[in-house]
């Protein structure tokens, strides 16, 4: 371990009970909500079909777990949203580098993201069908012509922010041109090419869903649809839930990552050291 | 307080020649900046050459631009009889604002231009020993930029350009962010190492009585647009030592300095530059 020159401050009363509301504070939000959710229903405030109680909506997903059929479905919404974030950022990061690099490239790409950024990419879906068929390999291309906007644009904002005295540095040390690249540029760019990754790894889950609940398919977002179609509640509803959960894992193993990617950075050895 | 005695016999690293040169940055959004204004200046090999002047007045720009990182608009240079084409480390250069690689170790930092340069493995791991002792940050080694104070990141940009031994030494207010005993300190360790094996230095400085005490040479230039005002011989009989630095010809010198760069100050607080 590094050595740190941060204030070690030792933990007092107050300290430590503001700490605990830190870590704990988001579940109690969560578990108000819950709690209401189930009195809601139980005290027949609303009719159960419109909402059916918190329990019945558990039994539920614990039974689709039991058959097989929950696993199943979230490893497949995993498996095109993880294949679709992993062809975006690829393909997002080269170009966003290639922008930031050559003047014909900015020239031609600079137009197509203002007119593709605020466009909502689903609407192209009929068309991805058309070329690409009914299956994974559209789901996954609609997918990852989504998010890659956005990391096109955090990977372009971030080598302009790069200080020029670090490729300065580098040059007079001797690295060249594709050194300087590889060593110099990606690592300084990272904190905010993650930035990008992190708000598009949510619009991969996003966007997969929807073309499960269009194209069905499997997946959970095929599921839930399914349930609403044989009109049952605890099925749409438990849906809801387990979509909470995948989403809320994913994005908390991509802050992981982040965390151990930029060990070296401020925002890191605040997060450990408070 | 180190002598400094007359260059020993080692091979020539060649003087610079810097003729008629011309910088205006040109913003694009903005009135152009004349940063520098027909800049002439011979500097010998192995001469330790300071310069001073307002904050503004384009001393930076002029170390850019010996250092190869900006093309030349208007001029010539040449360094060791040739004309600089682009950076290199034969010309190492510390920057005002450090230009440390945030993502690097201390010890990763050191070892970066030692690594370009392909020396053997255990050569590269003494130099950066060795430098990062001469720094006093033994104990720093595994610690990262954000970890460290201002001056000592100072002190590893200062280690990580000593550490390829450059033949001529480009140095941008390096001493500016220590504290006073650490800088004299730093001024002692420089003197040695360029007793030992004197370079061509260009040293830019705010500190007149740093300037003289290091310098053969001071070049005070005017508020900008930058041009050469005044080139002071500043060499003493019999070298440099503490005796020589508390003596009235030593005195009288920094006054006489001090005077020419103030009237400049006032010149460019005046014009309501900052
Ligand atoms: N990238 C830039 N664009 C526009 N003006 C600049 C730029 N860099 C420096 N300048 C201007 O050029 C002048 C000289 O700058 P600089 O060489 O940094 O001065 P110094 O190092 O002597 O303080 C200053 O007035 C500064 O505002
Ligand atoms: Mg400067």
């Amino acid at each position: 371990m590094a050595r740190t020159l941060g204030n070690d401050t030792p933990g007092t009363a107050g300290h430590s009970a503001r700490r605990a509301f830190e870590t704990f504070g988001p579940y109690l939000t969560i578990s108000l909500l819950l709690i209401a959710w189930e009195l809601a229903s139980r005290l027949e405030l609303v009719i159960a079909f419109l909402l059916p109680p918190l329990s019945v909506v558990i039994v539920r997903i614990a039974t689709d777990f039991a058959s097989g059929q929950l696993p199943m479905d979230i490893a497949i919404t995993l498996y095109r949203t993880l294949v679709a974030f992993a062809l975006a950022a690829i393909v997002g990061v080269s170009i966003g580098i290639l922008i930031s690099r050559n003047a014909t490239v900015r020239w031609f790409f600079d137009p197509l993201i203002s007119i593709g950024l605020p466009m909502p990419k689903i609407a192209l879906l009929p068309v991805f069908m058309l070329w690409f068929g009914l299956f994974d390999l559209s789901k996954i291309l609609m997918v990852a012509f989504s998010a890659s906007f956005q990391i096109i644009i955090a990977t372009w904002a971030a080598t302009q922010s790069i200080e020029k005295e670090l490729i300065w540095s580098a040059q007079s040390l001797g690295a060249s041109r594709r050194e300087i690249l590889r060593e110099v540029i990606l690592p300084a760019a990272m904190p905010q090419i993650l930035t990008g990754l992190q708000i598009a790894l949510p619009i991969c889950l996003i966007v997969v869903l929807i073309t499960e609940m269009i194209m069905g398919g499997q997946g959970l977002g095929d599921s839930m649809l399914r349930s609403a179609r044989y009109v049952d509640s605890p099925g749409v509803f438990a849906g809801i839930v387990e979509i909470g959960i995948v989403g809320f894992c994913v994005i908390r193993a991509m802050e992981v990552i982040r965390r151990r990617l930029l060990v070296w950075h401020q925002e890191t050895r605040e997060e450990t050291t408070v | 307080m180190t002598s400094r005695t007359p260059p020993a016999e080692t091979p020539s690293s060649g003087g610079i020649s810097i003729r008629s040169v011309c910088h205006e940055y040109r913003p694009a959004r903005g009135r152009p900046v004349l940063a520098l204004d027909n800049i002439d200046l011979e500097i010998n090999d192995r001469e330790f050459v300071a310069i001073l002047g307002p904050s503004g007045c384009g001393k930076s720009t002029l170390l850019y631009l010996l250092g190869g990182f900006m093309p030349l608009q208007q001029g010539g240079i040449s360094v060791g009889g040739r004309d600089i084409t682009g950076p290199g480390p034969d010309r190492g250069i510390v920057f005002q604002n450090f230009a440390l690689f945030p993502w690097k170790t201390v010890r990763q930092n050191i070892l970066y231009g030692l690594e370009k340069q392909r020396l053997p493995k255990d050569e590269r791991e003494r130099t950066t020993r060795h430098f990062i002792d001469m720094v006093h940050l033994t104990g720093f080694e595994d610690s990262y930029p954000s970890q460290l104070s201002g001056g000592m990141k100072q002190r590893v940009a200062i280690a990580r350009t000593l550490a390829i031994n450059p033949d001529t030494l480009l140095m941008d207010e390096p001493f500016g962010a220590l504290d006073a005993q650490t800088r004299s300190l730093m001024q002692e360790e420089l003197l040695a190492i360029w007793n030992r094996s004197p370079t061509t230095v260009v040293f830019v400085t705010h500190d007149v009585r740093e300037a003289v005490l290091l310098a053969d040479r001071v070049v005070v230039m005017t508020a900008r647009p930058g041009r050469v005002k005044k080139i002071i011989d500043t060499r003493f009989e019999g070298g440099m030592n503490a005796e020589i630095a508390k003596s009235r010809p030593f005195l009288d010198r920094v006054d006489e300095i001090w005077d020419l760069v103030r009237e400049e100050a006032i010149v460019a607080g005046s014009a309501g530059a900052g």
